[in-house]
């Protein structure tokens, strides 16, 4: 469902408070079926907000994005979704080495980008895992 | 987890009383500020789109602004917003005299452009960059300005065809005027309260003569018949029409249409048309419910008159 609505109506993201719409809905169907994601979305929130020169800022879709300097680490959306860019080489390496956990961007499956849903304590510290190589990259 | 100092405690309470209190200065900017409409509706104002958006975002970004300091997690934010979505409710019950049908309809657009802003909040007060957020409030206070000295005009028609197993000849009459509908309500909004039709009389077989349509609760709808072509057509404008704290104060049914057509094998083709005024928006919320609900009228209407045809009544 996000999936779809972020590829056939992604365009609407320059509406005006649309974007904050979706992550409202998303935030509190997360509530509804898993309301602990949000506990660790906040916990990754706070870990990337502890890096040194790291900000958030509203993602163009709805979510919260990290930033060091002035450039993007990753985001995360309301349902879990962490999408982190890297180089296509490092997507590979991680893809890997997480055993499939980390996957392809659920988008643009030929860039660099990588997403994984965080569903647990064990998803919760590799996102931070891989929030931390891409900030280290960036930084 | 810490206890809060006094100032948190305080900062608290305001994420509550402060959205509120600026939601209900707004709301009753943007209705006495837009045009009521005349004595001949006696609708209960329009509710611009504002109303529903810009004001539930406000409500959540002014929230969110009170507990910029108190580092609080995502569920707790949404917990806030909820809050304020009821206490938005109970005085929309109070101050505007809203009915439950009514506040049942707008809570989810209500509650969902609250969270929108309260969880966009909890970010951009994070950054502390009071250049940008000033500029938001701003520019949400612009957007509502401009909404609330607009015109607001929205009229549409629902329609709908069913076949009716008799001739014509059998149909017409329960067209023009039936006897009380006693089928069990099937639609979810007149099961718990809100009027559905029921019966349907006239006091002379001719345009210009006058129909009533009772609801449920005893409301009437005083109709003047416009267009009265036997087994044809009935068209009827509304002429006056009850107002009441639910959805009708917000809708105008402005005029109802029947049309017959003989299908030449003893089957009637019957097609119920209305055409509505809506005084709430987003257009593109509340249409889809005064289409649901217009919609769910006829078929009431249109039901009964196939199975009284049917039965050779």
């Amino acid at each position: 469902m996000f999936d779809f609505v972020v590829k056939y109506f992604g365009f609407l993201k320059h509406v005006p408070i649309l974007p904050h719409l979706f992550e409202a809905l998303l935030r509190l169907g997360t509530v509804a079926s898993n309301r602990f994601v949000l506990d660790y979305m906040d916990d990754i929130e706070n870990t990337v907000l502890s890096w040194d020169k790291t900000s958030i800022q509203p993602h163009k879709f709805g979510g919260v994005q990290f930033n060091v300097g002035n450039r993007e680490i990753g985001h995360i959306h309301g349902n879990g979704l962490v999408d982190v860019p890297f180089k296509r080489s490092t997507k590979e390496e991680l893809i890997i080495e997480s055993k499939g956990k980390v996957k392809e961007h659920h988008i643009f499956k030929k860039s660099g980008w990588i997403s994984l849903y965080v569903q647990n304590t064990a998803d919760k510290d590799l996102a931070i895992r891989v929030l931390m190589r891409s900030y280290e990259e960036k930084f | 987890m810490q206890p809060l100092t006094a100032k948190q405690k305080q900062d608290s309470r305001y994420a509550v009383i402060v959205p509120n209190i600026i939601a209900f200065v707004l709301v009753g900017i943007a209705r006495y500020a837009v045009p009521q409409d005349d004595a001949f509706t006696g609708a209960s104002g329009v509710f611009v789109f504002s109303t529903f958006v810009i004001v539930p975002v406000l409500m959540g970004l002014v929230g969110a602004y009170f507990w910029r300091d108190l580092q609080r997690k995502t569920i707790r934010y949404i917990g806030l917003a909820v809050i304020n979505t009821l206490i938005a409710v109970v005085l929309s019950v109070v101050f505007l005299r809203e009915g439950i049908i009514c506040l049942l309809i707008v809570s989810p657009l209500v509650l969902i452009f609250v969270t929108a802003g309260t969880l966009l909040g909890k970010v951009i007060f994070r950054r502390r960059n009071n250049t940008i957020n000033v500029s938001l409030v701003g520019a949400l206070l612009l957007v509502f300005a401009v909404d609330v000295l607009s015109d607001h005009e929205f009229t549409a028609k629902v329609s709908d065809t069913i076949i009716v197993n008799a001739p014509v000849e059998k149909v017409w009459p329960l067209v023009v005027e039936y006897e009380p509908i006693t089928q069990k309500e099937n639609y979810w909004l007149f099961k718990i309260g809100m009027p559905s039709p029921v019966q349907s009389t006239v006091d002379g077989h001719e345009a210009g003569a006058g129909r009533k349509c009772i609801f449920s609760n005893g409301y009437v709808f005083d109709e003047k018949m416009v267009v009265y072509k036997p087994n044809e057509e009935l068209t009827f404008d509304i002429v006056s029409q009850p107002r009441d704290p639910e959805i009708m104060g917000h809708i105008d049914i402005q005029r109802g249409q029947f049309i017959l057509m003989d299908n030449g094998n003893g089957t009637t083709t019957l097609i119920g048309n209305s055409w509505y005024k809506l005084y709430v928006f987003p257009v593109v919320y509340f249409d889809a419910w005064a289409e649901s609900i217009t919609r769910n009228v006829h078929l009431r209407v249109m039901d009964h008159i196939k199975t009284q045809a049917e039965a050779g009544v």
